[in-house]
């Protein structure tokens, strides 16, 4: 028997224990095969995907060395039928392929023409078929590069994409490494998505996606399309692109609700593609009326359903798609895969967080108990009404109050979902509150302020979840969130992660009411940054007033 | 001696050689004959023979059909002039198996042999009845030739559309005699002519030894890893069916075996395919480690509880052993293109199973080391057992057991492993217990809510976590995940919160999170806070003096009251009873009913069936005319019948006794002369029923026909059939 880092379980999963030796080793060898499903402290969990295994094909794997790999670094013996399952899945994969055309345009040729015979005959690829070239060739309408791969891929026979990318405008861009360097993972990252031609990159939140992006374009060298959730985040990457590339304003343009600037290198906003006009999407030929040659998707787990629709159409030109968090509560996690890309570097957190590329964090849930009288309001309230409740009761201000005059000096966030309680909040505690109808002057000047020391505490609601950045804030006080949202708790989470100038550690308050839905769905959304291996601490809100903790 | 026949001949042999027939053919001993002459015709009949036939291969099967084709005797000459030199080798065999016998001159086969070898051995027809000139056949004409060609290979018939208008090449060859008319449109082909044309051989060829097997080399290691991984599944898969099935047991269909939705949810549980799910049910079951019970639940045997104490190897074995003898067939469940076929059922018996088994076993345990290719172990197989007999070797099966050698861990990798080889050997196959991975003893709590153990968990230990803990993945490791729902399951076992912890925290070798341990807490302190019973009916108060005062009554025990809290009881007489026992002792009880409302007053009560009012006696409604028609034409005739009936079973003995006693040509004459004359006359007659007793009867005659009278009977009222032969005699009325 060997005793090697991993255990290959019969329903696919692999687990590997990270305080073994060869666990390093171990976690480089199987990441292109793959997917990294939870990494807590001790025993990290992967998946072997048909998804996973064909993208390994495509980046030049093959089963035997898969098989290797599993064999080699296993605890036990490997079933044998999972063996079997991984070299037949993989032989799947490249038996048909989509290639170029000069007169055709786009064919799907295949080296085993019972594959091709079985593919056409299904429903829903039919349609997206031209005529029969020959008994190993078919057109494709080159507009179903997308809907095509996507069904093909759902048969379980996944093509070979040879068609190519299109080059898009050329534009010179570059990193301006000057006082600063990329770092070591974001360039794999950068790296492994060029390669793979199109995908998503998963980095924890802080550790520099944006850095990733800009060496995503120095690779294209051509124009590109950037979007992003809101306008600040848009301002945030303008900045950032300054900083740290050749690119000069001039280049770089804001297409949102207020300016619609066309650069070679465009920032539009989510808000604004989907924006209907008489019915109709005014602004999603920006995607197609100029011809660029990457397009970012920041954010890539709020993608909107138009933009899936649209991205479909699309497949000839460089996708890259940025997140800290893909999942998404609607499952919708395979589309982003499908139409985007594969996933191309994933980290887990933890492993960024010993580099010190973010900061240390510690999660802390804070139990409050509901006096008498809310307990009964509580138990009486309607259904849809029980949660809301619970968020806001009064007894949590208390502990909020405690808690910032416990971090005073510190630079503090105060997240809630409930204006009303926000606004409350930002009144007893006296301090300025960011939500939705804040304009967005005012905001600019709220974060500048915040970044600067002049605000130590802000009130925000979820307007601040994604892509704010505040690098100094040390402290988050969670008071309240879209039910049990996983990736809305990591984001929150995210906006304190940036490493600190004086390296210390940063701290996520969750304050929630005890023996309520409110627990509930808190141990719901722990549970993403449970499995990146963030380890939650309970204490009671008496601990608060009493300073024990 | 001269040996006249079988029997002489056997009565020759010496005891080496009987011995050796007998072990080559156990049957001939099973029971043991009483003499050489039972013993002569038990070895010559055909199903002896034909079991001993089985057993061949193809190269020996081959010279033995050509000796039952020679004339007898026959010389080793003669059979090697149609086969080759090495068939020498093999006659030995043959006579040692008591198939061929030598007698003076030769060689001669038992009786019935050619009729266990079929009726055209090798193709060939029967022998020609004239003298051939096999010559002439070189000159045939082309029409022939091609008649020739198509038949001599066999089948020796060949269809013509008729005999007498046979076409040119055919009618050469019957002329000839080389085709010999069978019926009007069968020719056959005389063995002579088609050895002739085989070019004086009777195979197109000799197969004189086995087939190659094809196969690659593989690692000893990586084979032994892989078996030893299949034997620990294997092993766990079973535990895991037998489990299961101890908490929701399946049911058997009516015509047995296991339903398909009821395998899809064991494959389901299992995570294996339905072919395999049904494997691991069928070795269970031939094991004895489930039954299908007379409620038609499959359910666990106490076997399973010995089984479980025992060692893995034990278990393993057990589970082989059982596989191996058995003549089920798993493999036909799920058989694509075939109906659908239940495992547990009744239609899984092959008779060739337990044959097949033992031929692909001895096969890889010849090629060890080397993993072979199936298709051409098929080939090997069938050299090895080239009897057609019951359908011959199938291809399915032999696929079929070597994927289940794989799923038992007999082979790894394809290859035979050292513990099939063991096995196989009947050695001792404990090497398993050293060789599987060891028992681990300690799980890992991580703070998601998931605790690993990293290795085969001890059974205690395995036991206990699935109590308080859901199985989220299974293999060599085992990750548990903790939920609210799980650590309840642990509470309604009568686990309390500080032991699930303390056990936990005695387990793990990682410190337990402080979430899990707030959900055990707050979990624990949830349970049980809502208090579920039945009861018939309650007694509440809102004084408790008066409470107290009749749960202190003595007289009142009998309603078996509880006091649940301080102004309410229970009791388990309903609220009816218990008010009529409180009222006789003097308490004021009121009753309340299901809303809380009070009953005031005695309760009016109704009924709960419908309403049936009885007879009204008194005046009638004035029946219409109709009515009183009918009812009188009832009347009439029910009066006749019936006054007719008792008067006349009153005489009917008398008048059976008076009835003469006529001849059916009487009786004929009497009833048609009665029916022409007095057509409405009622005749009395005597009949014989089919045991021959005579019976009186009343009779309205309607018609006579055939040898029988139709007539009205007055006892039934039904128009009836009345042979006239068992009309023992007629009289008017």
């Amino acid at each position: 028997m060997t005793d090697g880092p991993l255990i290959v379980q019969s329903d696919k999963t692999i687990l590997l224990d990270v305080d073994h030796v060869l666990s390093t080793e171990c976690r480089r060898a199987i990441a292109p095969f793959a997917e990294l499903e939870r990494s807590p402290e001790h025993i990290h969990t992967y998946r072997l995907t048909n998804l996973g295994l064909w993208n390994a094909r495509a980046a030049g794997h093959d089963a035997e060395q898969v098989i290797d790999t599993l064999i080699k670094y296993s605890r036990y013996a490997v079933p044998h039928s999972l063996l079997v399952d991984v070299a037949e899945t993989m032989s799947r994969y490249g038996r048909l392929r989509l290639e170029a055309d000069p007169v055709h345009g786009l064919i799907l040729v295949t080296t085993d023409t019972g594959v091709l015979e079985e593919v056409i005959r299904a429903k829903k690829i039919a349609p997206l078929l031209g005529v029969r070239i020959d008994k190993e060739t078919i057109a494709v309408h080159p507009s179903q590069r997308g809907q095509i791969k996507q069904s093909l891929l759902r048969l379980g026979w996944p093509a070979e994409d040879f068609a190519g990318y299109v080059d898009g405008q050329a534009h010179d861009i570059a990193l301006k490494e000057d006082g600063w360097k990329i770092r070591q993972y974001q360039e794999h990252a950068a790296e492994g998505f060029w390669h793979g031609g199109s995908g998503v990159v998963v980095l924890p939140c802080g550790a520099g996606k944006t850095i990733v992006g800009a060496a995503a374009m120095a690779h294209a060298k051509a124009t590109t399309l950037i979007l992003v959730t809101n306008t600040i985040a848009a301002r945030q990457w303008r900045e950032e692109l300054l900083k740290r590339t050749t690119l000069n304003e001039d280049e770089i343009g804001e297409y949102s609700g207020s300016k619609k600037e066309i650069r070679p290198v465009t920032i539009a906003t989510y808000q604004v593609m989907t924006k209907k006009k008489n019915g109709v999407y005014a602004h999603l030929d920006l995607f197609d009326t100029h011809d660029w040659g990457l397009i970012i998707y920041d954010e890539v787990h709020l993608l909107p359903a138009p933009i899936f629709r649209f991205t479909a159409d699309i497949q000839s030109r460089r996708r890259l798609g940025l997140t800290a968090t893909l999942v998404r509560e609607d499952g919708m996690e395979g589309e982003v895969f499908s139409l985007i890309g594969p996933k191309r570097f994933d980290v887990p957190w933890k492993e960024i967080e010993a580099q010190g590329y973010i900061a240390p964090a510690e999660c802390i849930e804070v139990r409050v108990n509901l006096t008498e009288a809310e307990r009964l309001s509580y138990a009486t309230a309607e259904p849809e009404e029980r949660y809301r409740y619970c968020a806001t009761t009064r007894t949590k201000r208390n502990v909020v109050e405690e808690l910032v005059a416990h971090h005073a000096g510190e630079q503090i966030l105060v997240i809630g979902q409930y204006i009303d309680q926000l606004d409350d909040l930002s009144e007893t505690l006296g301090v300025p509150l960011i939500k939705g109808d804040t304009p967005q002057k005012e905001r600019e000047r709220l974060f500048a302020a915040f970044r600067t020391g002049e605000v130590t505490c802000l009130v925000v609601s979820k307007v601040a979840n994604f892509s704010v950045d505040l690098p100094e804030a040390t402290i988050a006080i969670q008071v309240s969130g879209a039910f049990g949202s996983r990736q809305e708790e990591a984001q929150r989470l995210g906006r304190i992660l940036r490493p600190k100038s004086d390296g210390r550690g940063a701290k996520f308050y969750s304050v929630v009411s005890r023996d309520t839905i409110d627990q509930d769905f808190a141990q719901n959304r722990q549970r993403f940054l449970a499995e990146q291996g963030y380890s939650y601490r309970i204490i009671d809100a008496d601990d608060v007033f009493q300073g024990k903790f | 001696m001269e040996i006249r026949s079988y029997a002489d001949y056997l009565r020759a042999l010496d005891d080496a050689a009987l011995i050796s027939m007998f072990t080559h053919r156990p049957d001939l001993v099973t029971p043991v004959p009483p003499d050489i002459a039972s013993l002569a015709v038990r070895a010559s009949s055909a199903p002896s023979l034909a079991r001993a036939v089985d057993a061949l291969n193809k190269w020996q099967l081959q010279v033995l059909e050509v000796c039952a084709i020679l004339d007898e005797p026959f010389t080793e000459k003669e059979v090697t002039a149609l086969t080759e030199k090495s068939a020498l080798f093999i006659l030995p065999g043959l006579i040692e198996r008591g198939l061929l016998y030598v007698v003076k001159d030769g060689m001669r086969t038992p009786t019935n042999l050619k009729e266990v070898l079929g009726n055209e051995i090798a193709g060939l027809g029967p022998a020609s009845m004239a003298k051939l000139k096999l010559k002439k056949l070189d000159e045939a004409p082309a029409a022939a030739k091609k008649v020739l060609e198509a038949m001599v290979w066999g089948p020796p018939r060949g269809t013509i559309t008729d005999i007498k208008k046979p076409s040119t090449g055919v009618a050469w060859l019957l002329e000839e005699g080389f085709l010999v008319p069978f019926n009007q449109q069968t020719v056959v082909l005389p063995r002579e002519v088609a050895i002739y044309l085989r070019g004086n051989k009777v195979h197109r060829q000799l197969e004189v030894s086995q087939p190659a097997i094809t196969s690659s080399k593989r690692d000893e290691r990586s084979v032994q890893l892989a078996a030893i991984a299949n034997i620990t599944t294997f092993l766990r898969w079973t535990e895991e069916v037998l489990n299961y099935w101890a908490q929701e047991p399946a049911s058997a269909l009516r015509s047995g075996g296991l339903g398909v939705r009821e395998l899809k949810e064991l494959s389901l549980h299992l995570g294996v395919d339905e072919v395999c799910a049904a494997f691991i049910a069928e070795v269970a079951y031939v094991a004895g480690l489930l039954t299908i019970e007379a409620d038609d639940k499959i359910l666990p045997t106490t076997q399973f509880d010995i089984w479980l104490m025992q060692s893995a190897s034990a278990r393993w074995q057990a589970l082989t052993s059982a596989w191996l003898i058995s003549s089920r067939l798993p493999g036909l469940v799920g058989k694509e293109g075939s109906k659908n076929v239940a495992p547990l059922g009744p239609e899984l018996d092959r008779a060739s199973a337990a044959s097949t088994r033992r031929l692909v076993l001895n096969l890889l345990n010849e090629n060890r080391g080397v993993a072979v290719d199936a298709h051409s172990l098929y080939d090997a197989a069938l050299w090895l057992s080239p009897s057609k007999r019951s359908g011959g070797l199938q291809k399915d099966y032999l696929l079929w057991i070597l994927r289940e050698c794989e799923w038992l861990g007999i082979t790894g990798q394809g290859v035979i492993s050292q513990y099939g080889i063991d096995f196989l050997d009947g050695a001792d196959c404990s090497a398993i217990d050293s060789d599987l991975p060891k028992a681990v003893d300690h799980i890992l709590i991580q703070s998601d809510n998931t605790a690993i153990a990293p290795g085969p968990l001890e059974h205690e230990v395995a036991q206990e976590l699935a109590l308080i803990a859901d199985v989220e993945s299974r293999g060599g490791a085992t990750v548990f995940r903790f939920s609210e729902g799980s650590i309840r399951r642990g509470l309604d076992h009568g686990r309390t919160g500080d032991e699930i912890a303390k056990f936990l925290a005695k387990t793990s070798k990682t410190p337990m999170p402080q979430p899990l341990e707030y959900l055990i807490a707050d979990v624990a302190k949830k349970h049980g806070k809502l208090r579920v019973g039945n009861t018939a009916s309650f007694i509440r108060c809102e004084d408790p003096a008066l409470i107290a005062q009749i749960i202190g009554d003595k007289r009142l025990e009998i309603l078996g009251l509880r006091r649940i809290a301080p102004e309410v009881l229970i009791s388990t007489f309903d609220a009816a009873e218990a008010m009529h026992i409180l009222r006789s002792y003097g308490y004021l009880p009121a009753g309340e009913d299901a809303k809380g409302l009070l009953l005031s007053g005695p309760r009016v009560q109704r009924a709960q069936g419908r309403a049936r009012p009885p007879r009204i006696i008194g005046e009638y409604e004035k029946p219409d005319e109709l009515l009183i028609q009918s009812a009188l034409r009832a009347l009439r005739t029910g009066e006749k019948s019936s006054r007719k009936q008792s008067t006349m079973r009153n005489i009917a003995t008398e008048a059976l006794g008076a009835l003469p006693r006529t001849t059916a040509n009487e009786t004929l004459e009497l009833l048609s002369d009665y029916l022409q004359n007095q057509p409405n006359k009622s005749l009395s007659i005597g009949y014989a029923d089919n045991n021959g007793l005579v019976s009186h009867r009343i009779i309205d005659p309607l018609k006579l026909s055939a040898g029988s009278l139709l007539a009205r009977d007055h006892a039934t009222g039904e128009v009836q059939t009345f042979r006239i032969a068992r009309i023992t005699g007629v009289a008017a009325l």
